[in-house]
């Protein structure tokens, strides 16, 4: 065998061409002699891996056709030596990146830098020949997050042992489920019962119906708590991810997670901008818009919303005692200018969402339309991906009820 | 540039520092940071009490009064209407044009801004159209927040921004201040025919 042949072999599977351009040419180097393979689909990468051998897959999460979560269950079915890493724009902190990699899936965060990647494939590699041949298959809650995560429009069947259940998803929200005889949530704990099995995605341009309203975190804390009572210990509790959940103590069985986590909050637009006309409809969008904020310092770790406009000036805030809301939108705001004028000078459009990492914690930033943006403001350890995935979601309806 | 023209630095870097935060920060942003300047300014006043409103004219007249410290003496024009004579950015305008021919780049996009709704503007009761330039922004948000601290017969008063003059002499109405000032949009225009600022004074019953 030449030396050339003992070379780790990576196929790098993603539909944005500059991506796999930039792998290609910059990933390998003195210290990590790989082979690198390409493919611009799921299907190609399933074609390559029929005819060749391959240590180790990155691939991005989100590309038409088959996607990159079809491909890592359709690797984990047929080819489980193969280490996979899995590229998301969503972001996992370190916590989070751990108990994935105890289920033999490492994530990456786009964008990354060179080093970073390196790091994570040599890791990979050298973690494959430690564990060759022991690796066990993705496990359910693992699928689960990764389809919350990515916003996924999709179905995911699972067959163990003759059982069969389906959870479906609408961009990333668990809106329907059923197994054998049950419908909902209780098929959902069902299914997260099972001890192993077969999964597979496919698409469904409209589902049967919506019986599942309870959030994605809650349905997998509740459900492995189920599973905790069930086999009398607490060794389960390691499948779930604490990161992308509430705190256990805001699991209500009566109502949303909100009801329990209050943290010391003051909304302080009143204040500051006494309403010139206090008519009931412009109350009430006050009162939907602080509800709006509050949803996102109900995620563990986020002390403060604010609403800015453009101009510095405060609309909304829910904000932590001792926060002065009102300064922090004036100095975001020209933050936000300043990035926002490098990308007209750059030529490079308009500015999305963006995060500002400082030592004690991010702070994220997001246009609300084209007068305002979201200024977030969290702590080290606070799930950035269940903000960015609340800033999508709620972003348009702020807006709307601050009247931007 | 025109030669032999002195150029009142002192004032009129700061008509190119306002092109620069446009540039390095963009037109909201500088439009804030203005307004912000302006009403810390105004932050320093202090609080005035006048007996009467024939006090406060006379405050006016002699200097006194904190509106007047900052922009020079107003004309009562009747029904708490008032009309001053000479935007006090006037001389650092007229010196840069004489030295530079044209304003900075980037003023119309700020004066736009300005006059955009939002709740600063609500809340001073200025822009709206009244904003003719961007020294706008720092004047009639400057007046609306010295008038915070005056106080008539020991009611508060409101400053409504009903219209504004530019150099080259285009008025610019604040449509929404003059519906809610009950003021007549031709009262202003008139006004504005011999001044450069129109505004009226609202006592807080």
């Amino acid at each position: 065998m030449t030396k050339k042949d003992k070379k780790k072999r990576v196929l790098i599977v993603d539909d944005e061409e500059d991506m796999i351009w930039s792998l290609q040419k910059n990933l390998p180097n003195e210290n990590l002699q790989v082979i690198i393979f390409t493919a611009s689909s799921g299907e190609e990468a399933l074609s390559i891996l029929e005819k060749t051998k391959i240590d180790l897959i990155v691939t991005d999460i989100r590309m038409p056709g088959i996607s990159g979560i079809d491909l890592l269950i359709a690797v984990r079915n047929t080819y489980p030596d193969i280490e996979v890493i899995v590229m998301t724009a969503f972001p996992s902190s370190e916590s989070k990146a751990e108990v994935m990699e105890k289920g033999g899936l490492r994530f990456i965060e786009k964008p990354f830098d060179i080093k970073e990647m390196r790091d994570s494939v040599h890791s990979a590699l050298k973690m494959d020949s430690h564990f060759e041949g022991k690796m066990t298959g993705i496990r359910l809650t693992d699928i689960v997050q990764i389809h919350h995560l990515s916003q996924a429009s999709t179905v995911l069947r699972i067959n163990d042992d003759g059982r069969e259940g389906v959870i479906y998803f609408s961009e990333g929200t668990i809106v329907h489920a059923t197994c054998d005889d049950l419908v909902g949530e209780e098929a959902f704990y069902k299914l997260m019962s099972f001890k192993g099995g077969t999964m597979e995605t496919f698409y469904m341009d409209k589902f049967p119906e919506s019986t599942i309203s309870t959030p994605v975190d809650v349905l997998l804390l509740k459900g492995t708590l189920r599973e905790d009572e069930r086999d009398g210990n607490d060794d389960d509790l390691k499948d779930f991810d604490p990161e992308l959940s509430p705190a256990s103590e805001m699991l209500d069985e009566e109502g949303p997670p909100a009801a329990i986590y209050e943290p010391e909050l003051e909304p302080i637009n009143d204040e500051v901008y006494p309403a010139e006309t206090n008519n009931e409809e412009k109350e009430e969008d006050m009162d939907e818009l602080k509800e709006l904020l509050t949803e996102f310092t109900n995620i563990p770790g986020v002390n403060t919303a604010c609403l800015v406009g453009r101009d510095g000036f405060l609309l909304h805030s829910v904000a932590l005692s001792g926060i002065d809301a009102e300064m922090i939108g004036a100095i975001a705001s020209s933050g936000f200018g300043a990035s926002e004028a490098m990308g007209k000078q750059l030529q490079k459009g308009g500015m999305s969402m963006t995060m500002v990492e400082y030592d004690n914690g991010p702070v994220m930033f997001s246009p609300v339309g084209s007068e305002a943006f979201l200024v977030i403001i969290a702590d080290k350890d606070a799930n950035l991906g269940m903000i960015r995935l609340k800033i999508k979601k709620h972003a348009r309806d702020i807006e709307q009820k601050a009247g931007i | 540039m025109e030669e032999g023209k002195i150029l009142d630095i002192a004032h009129v870097s700061f008509l190119d520092m306002i092109k620069v935060m446009i540039t390095m920060s963009g037109a909201a942003n500088a439009k804030g940071t203005l307004i912000r300047n302006a009403l810390s300014t105004a932050d320093k006043i202090k609080e005035v009490s006048y007996d009467t409103f024939d006090d406060y004219l006379a405050a006016i007249e002699n200097t006194t009064n904190p509106i007047a410290m900052i922009e020079g003496k107003s004309s009562h024009e009747g029904e708490h209407v008032f009309g001053l004579a000479s935007c006090p950015f006037g001389p650092s305008i007229k010196n840069y044009m004489s030295v530079f021919e044209k304003m900075p780049d980037g003023y119309a996009d700020f004066t736009a801004e300005f006059n955009k709704p939002s709740r600063v503007t609500d809340m001073y009761r200025v822009g709206e159209g009244a904003g003719v330039s961007p020294f706008c922004s720092v004047h009639q948000p400057m007046r609306s927040a010295v008038a915070e601290k005056i106080t008539i017969d020991g009611k508060k008063i409101k400053i409504y921004q009903l219209g504004c003059k530019s150099g080259a002499g285009k008025k610019g109405f604040a449509e929404k201040w003059i519906d809610e000032s009950g003021v007549s949009k031709d009262v202003v225009d008139k006004v504005l025919d011999n001044h450069m600022c129109c505004y009226f004074l609202k006592i807080v019953e």
